[in-house]
């Protein structure tokens, strides 16, 4: 019923000029009362050039590392500002970064790190052993300064301790062997190292010091977060830019118009109906869509503590009533790839199909009927954010749901909530979207979040509070496996039982997209001594080569 | 009756309400289903979560009896303490201060906007009354009565925003009052009134047709007062008659009214706030009701209904003593 | 009568009605302010529409309309008209086309699909109906418990009257829209939290709310109205024979108030109708995928781009709505000759 325009050149300049007078005519009002001063533009720079940055949330619990909930443009932020010891290159392989070095002994049981010489924090203070111990301290849970809840379940499970070698050594002692111990010094992007003037401090939330390429200048809640350039920064040459400034837009439709509308320079966006919009507008802007390899999963946590999904067969009915192809074409065009494994193809363990059952709506009605003849009737909690992609896709699912018979109560929070609500498992389904296996290794990556702790309870972040035995035992093999075959049967048996058990529902892989505007341009510098290309995981852009002109 | 008497009475008025007020955000988070704590922090696991979750009780005392914890709630809101956000920890008036100025600007414009409008379009039918673009204009004022705002907002938003691509349609730039609350950032007017512009006019659109039928009909009443009839026949000019005449002594209720839709625009502009994504008031309940801040959400709530309070009671005072019918009226009462 | 006599407790008239406009200055309210106002305070004495016997053409085409809307959402609500189940069919077309379907009047979607390949005809009949319903519900609340207390007031006046309408005026000195914002946030269950409790449909919050918060305006106009037609000669005469307060109250007064609360009930329900939108698209309406016009809207907002149809759809829907009642309302009080007439 409305009829796509495309504006002349004259009547928009006669609409700016009506805008304009507009505009006048409430300044003039204005400064009759308040004689402010004149407008005053900030002058564009030689160099890098000052980039805007359309992120698809706040982290509104804020970056106080070891107790934040990172989602990917939390981890977007960390990267600007704080460095890693290590990082995935292009292979999948973790690599030394802020670290020289990071080597293991002969059983894995002792990994010494070796920092570089004159690194510092953006307060001056040196990225010394002491500073690495504390850090490293912190996020296993061993500060008392610092809560640490959920990295100190993760990681603080098998680590022993940390002692100084000497100014820039430090070693750390495990309880047991752990070849995937880098993924842990990763953390997929989490385990930045922070200034000790930052850990523990009242506003660690908020008051952001790193050694990475930016240094934080201010942050207003889900308005912006502004970093400029570190000069001291120990990569010589980098970081390109001058100044990024992150705008959280968790309204992804909005995101694209705001780029369009030149508020933003860049987004990145998972939104499969709005990479078809932005692949529609043809060479307006720049996009880097991910290949596969190491994607992400958009998948359904299934709560298994509690009813309906605590029932096995209520799990299997639920997967036999989700028609995930109906999904991905509401939700993306069909432009995805649909899942049916929690891992991508460069991963070992990776599947074409790991054996879920498959969508047949006259099985699900028996099944749903068979269970609520047993234990009364289904009502499926939907748990997801608030943005209008999440809500569309929320209510696909309800309304397959309440076809096979069961009953679908949706609610939305928004993200920080979410995780809260998560974790306290107040849902049925929980939509969640994430990155099994960015390396070689898929241990750290994927017991934290369907595996048990030693005490035998599910891992917090095991938002399914999955507790099979059968899954367990091939995580702790898992652990002590270095050898790549090995591995792989092994994360095969992990993704096939995972699928058995229907301990979540694989949806899709995403294709995350970057789309720029034609005068930014997104180099990608090599890894320091010799590590390789980075790898690039396009929700998360490296920001150490980027420029403006 | 004595000023004094007014005055007097007006304040114990005013008292009443503040408490009232003061005591029904108390009971909201009280009403909560369940242990409020429970539904303000659900996520107790962890350190984090524990502490959280012990600030929020110690904050609402519902361990103590009720009285107890309600002087203890009107002396933090009297010391200005409106609690936290007990996901991020920052204080509800760090963050009032963020969005007031954000809110106050909003409403000014559409204020300024409406009347801009409203004065000659109602001089003018007042003058025209009857005629055919008299008419004319109380069509159009009837419409734009029954044009809720979110509905302009979002027709401005697609037509305006992003066919035409004039202005734009979501952000926000500091203008002249955020410096005054602290707020950062640098200072840039010109954008600054560019994302004001579609806000203002969707918050100003119904407010012009108020205001424009207000003085309308109080212009029509004057203009057959005998002082006016004088007027005309001492051979003055109709428009000096208008402006100069009419105008001046038919305004004072239109301009009361602007007055006290300073404070309403403050609850208004909660949805024209959302719809173009600015920070203001609005933004941040909206942001607090999809966190489950409830404790925040209060705060605002309370914040909101104090400031309307208190902007009211100074216009309805200013008119009470300034009006001079009134005075009359009370010294011959 | 251009004087404003001043009211009992000091505060002239026009400031009464002033305060009561301004207070529904703000987004919800706005249809019925100067509506109010004429009908409270402003002597206008020009109005176009004349005490006469035909209704016009107008008046027609708006009971029209809200007949459509009324009695289509109710048919859709009760499953006999050929449309999909606006919560749970997914249209192949759609679901294929995606909500890029402007186009979408082919096969029989006349206006359309929404983004989640659904009909976008049959959410807005049915949502209309349930935008209806909870608006009617709203103000039926409002004037049982406002009129109730509004009669009371205006019939018995002196302290019962005083300590009503300050009543009213507290309550109005509460942003309506955060009062209703309020309200609806803290009644609404949260999810399953520990002891998520007794909680009440959303739908019955809503009502909650939004009727709650037309109580005081609802009351004040009846007590006008009210207070006018206790002083008449006829209620003097009814006393005068003896007849029992109650008795006068409904069989003399309450006849003769009806026409003013039918005339604001009319505004009321507009603006009701305005509110539940608001509240949606601010999160606390209806719980998707159950339609209203304000969940259309607030659902799919950030399709304003792409599909701009879904949004354009309930809001001229709600406008067309909205002006139709105001209309109404209009037509109503000039027919009955409702004002206050002195007191």
């Amino acid at each position: 019923m409305v009829v796509e325009s495309h504006p002349h050149a004259s009547r928009r300049r006669f609409a700016r000029l009506a805008a304009a007078i507009a505009t006048l005519a409430i300044i003039s009002a204005t400064f009759a009362t308040t004689g402010a001063a004149a407008p005053e533009r900030r002058a564009s720079q030689a160099g890098g050039g000052e980039i805007t940055f359309g992120l698809e949330a706040e982290t509104s619990l804020g970056f106080c590392l070891p107790s934040a909930q990172l989602a990917i443009s939390g981890i977007q932020v960390v990267a600007a500002i704080y460095d890693t010891l290590v990082v995935p290159n292009s292979k999948g392989e973790m690599v030394p970064y802020l670290a020289k070095s990071v080597e293991p002994n002969a059983d894995f049981t002792e990994w010494t790190i070796t920092l570089r010489e004159g690194v510092t924090f953006h307060d001056g203070t040196p990225v010394d052993a002491e500073a690495i111990k504390l850090n490293l301290d912190s996020y296993a849970g061993k500060n008392p300064d610092q809560s640490a809840p959920l990295f100190s379940a993760l990681i603080g499970a098998y680590f022993s301790s940390t002692e100084v070698v000497d100014p820039l050594t430090v070693k750390v002692v495990l309880s047991r062997s752990v070849h995937d111990y880098p993924s842990a010094l990763y953390a997929t992007g989490r385990l930045g190292m922070m200034a000790p003037a930052q850990i523990g401090a009242e506003d660690c939330s908020t008051n952001m010091i790193g050694s990475g390429p930016f240094k934080l200048v201010e942050w207003l809640q889900n308005e912006r977060l502004v970093v400029e350039k570190n000069p001291d920064y120990w990569q010589p040459g980098y970081p390109k830019a001058d100044q990024i400034t992150f705008i959280p837009q968790p309204d992804a439709p909005q995101r694209i118009t705001a780029l369009e509308g030149g508020e933003l320079d860049m987004l990145h966006t998972s939104s499969g109906i709005q990479i078809a919009r932005l692949r529609g507008l043809g060479n307006q802007f720049k996009l880097l869509t991910q290949k596969p390899g190491f994607r992400e999963i958009r998948y359904y946590f299934v709560n298994a503590s509690k009813p309906p999904f605590d029932n096995p067969e209520a799990r299997e009915a639920l997967a036999l009533a989700l028609n995930r192809e109906e999904i991905n074409e509401i939700q993306n065009q069909g432009v995805f790839e649909v899942a049916n494994s929690i891992m991508d193809r460069k991963v070992p363990g990776y599947e074409k199909n790991a054996g879920y059952p498959k969508f047949n709506l006259k099985k699900a009605k028996a099944a749903v009927a068979a269970v609520e003849a047993e234990s009364g009737p289904i009502t499926v909690t939907l748990l997801t954010t608030n943005d209008t992609e999440n809500a569309r896709e929320a209510q696909t699912i309800a309304q397959q749901i309440e076809k096979a018979g069961m009953t679908a109560d949706i609610q939305q929070v928004d993200q920080a909530a979410l995780i809260g609500q998560a974790l306290g498992g107040n849902f049925g389904i929980f939509l969640w979207r994430n990155l099994h296996g960015g390396s070689q290794h898929p241990d750290f990556d994927t017991y934290s979040w369907f595996g048990l702790t030693e005490a035998g309870t599910p891992y917090l972040t095991n938002f399914g509070r999955i507790t099979d035995t059968d899954l367990q035992a091939l995580f702790d093999e898992g652990r002590g496996a270095s050898d790549i075959n090995e591995i792989e049967r092994i994360y095969k048996g992990v993704n096939e039982r995972i699928a058995e058990i229907v301990g979540l529902i694989p949806v899709w892989y995403v294709d995350w997209t970057i789309a720029s505007t034609p005068d930014v341009k997104v180099t990608l510098p090599k890894l320091p001594d010799g590590g390789g290309k980075p790898l690039f995981v396009y929700g998360r852009i490296p920001v150490l080569g980027l420029t403006k002109k | 009756m004595s000023t004094a008497r007014v005055v007097a009475m007006r304040v114990v008025q005013l008292v009443v309400v503040l408490w009232i007020v003061v005591t029904f955000t108390f009971f909201l988070v009280r009403i909560l289903p369940g242990d409020p704590v429970d539904v303000i922090v659900p996520n107790q696991v962890g350190a984090q979560g524990r502490a959280a979750a012990q600030a929020v009780r110690e904050h609402l005392g519902l361990d103590r009896p009720l009285y107890e914890q309600y002087f203890d709630y009107v002396g933090d809101v009297a010391r200005g303490d409106l609690g936290r956000n007990y996901a991020t920890n920052v204080a509800v008036t760090d963050t009032l201060k963020q969005a007031l100025p954000v809110s106050l600007q909003l409403m000014i414009y559409a204020q300024i906007l409406a009347l801009a409008f409203a004065i000659p379009l109602g001089v003018f039918s007042a003058y025209r009354a009857g005629s055919r673009a008299d008419r004319a204009i109380s069509t159009t004022s009837f419409a734009l009565l029954a044009l809720p705002n979110f509905v302009l907002a979002l027709v401005l938003s697609y037509f305006v925003g992003v066919e035409l691509e004039w202005l734009p349609t979501s952000g926000y730039a500091p203008g002249w009052l955020d410096p005054l609350f602290g707020r950062s950032g640098a200072l840039d007017l010109g954008r600054h009134l560019e994302v004001m512009v579609l806000p203002a006019v969707s918050l100003a659109a119904g407010q012009i047709a108020i205001y424009m039928r207000l003085l309308r009909s109080d212009m029509i009443a004057t203009l057959q007062e005998n002082f006016i009839t004088m007027a005309k026949s001492k051979g003055l000019s109709n428009r000096r008659i208008l402006w100069r005449h009419a105008l001046r002594p038919s305004s004072l209720t239109l301009l009361t009214v602007a007055g006290l839709n300073m404070g309403a625009l403050i609850g208004g502009a909660v949805v024209v706030e959302v719809i173009y994504g600015m920070p203001g008031m609005g933004l941040k309940i909206f942001q607090a009701l999809s966190a489950r801040q409830y404790v925040e959400l209060q705060g605002f709530v309370l914040v909101i209904a104090l400031l309307f309070v208190l902007i009211n009671f100074l216009v309805d005072f200013l008119y009470a003593v300034l009006d001079p019918r009134i005075r009359r009226a009370r010294a011959a009462a | 009568m251009p004087a404003q006599p001043p009211d009992n407790d000091g505060v002239p008239r026009v400031t009464e009605a002033v305060m009561w406009a301004a207070d529904h200055g703000g987004a919800e309210a706005t249809p019925s302010d100067a509506e109010a106002l004429q009908v409270l305070a402003v002597e206008s004495g020009d109005e176009g529409r004349k005490k006469g016997r035909g209704l016009g053409l107008g008046a027609w085409l708006a009971i029209g309309w809200i007949t459509l809307i009324v009695v289509s959402g109710a048919l859709a609500h009760l499953n006999v008209l050929p449309l999909d189940n606006p919560t749970t069919d997914v249209d192949a077309f759609c679901a294929r086309r995606g909500p890029f379907a402007n186009e979408g009047t082919a096969e029989g979607h006349l206006l359309g699909c929404d983004t989640n390949g659904r009909d976008l005809a049959s959410r807005v009949i049915y949502g209309g109906g349930l935008s209806m319903m909870i608006a009617v519900g709203a103000v039926a609340l409002g004037l049982a418990i406002g009129g109730t207390l509004g009669m009371v007031a205006g019939f018995f006046g002196g302290r019962v009257d005083a300590v009503l309408t300050s009543s009213f005026n507290v309550m109005l000195s509460v942003p309506a829209v955060i009062l209703a914002l309020a309200l609806t946030a803290f009644l609404q269950k949260p999810p399953e939290e520990a002891g998520g409790g007794t909680a009440l449909p959303v739908e019955v919050t809503l009502i909650l709310a939004i009727g709650i918060v037309s109580i005081p305006l609802l009351g004040r106009i009846t007590r006008a109205s009210a207070l006018s037609w206790s002083q008449r000669e006829f209620v003097l005469a009814a006393r005068a024979q003896g007849a029992k307060n109650l008795r006068i109250m409904v069989r003399e007064v309450l006849p003769n108030v009806l026409p003013a609360m039918a005339s604001i009930a009319l505004l009321g329900i507009a603006v009701a109708i305005v509110a539940e939108g608001a509240l949606s698209i601010l999160g606390v309406g209806m719980k998707p995928p159950t339609p209203s016009w304000g969940t259309i809207i607030g659902l799919d907002r950030g399709a304003l781009n792409s599909s701009p149809h879904i949004i354009f759809v309930p809001s001229i829907l709600t406008f067309v709505t909205v002006l139709a009642l105001n209309f109404l309302g209009d037509v109503v009080r000039a027919r009955f000759d409702v004002r206050e007439a002195g007191i």
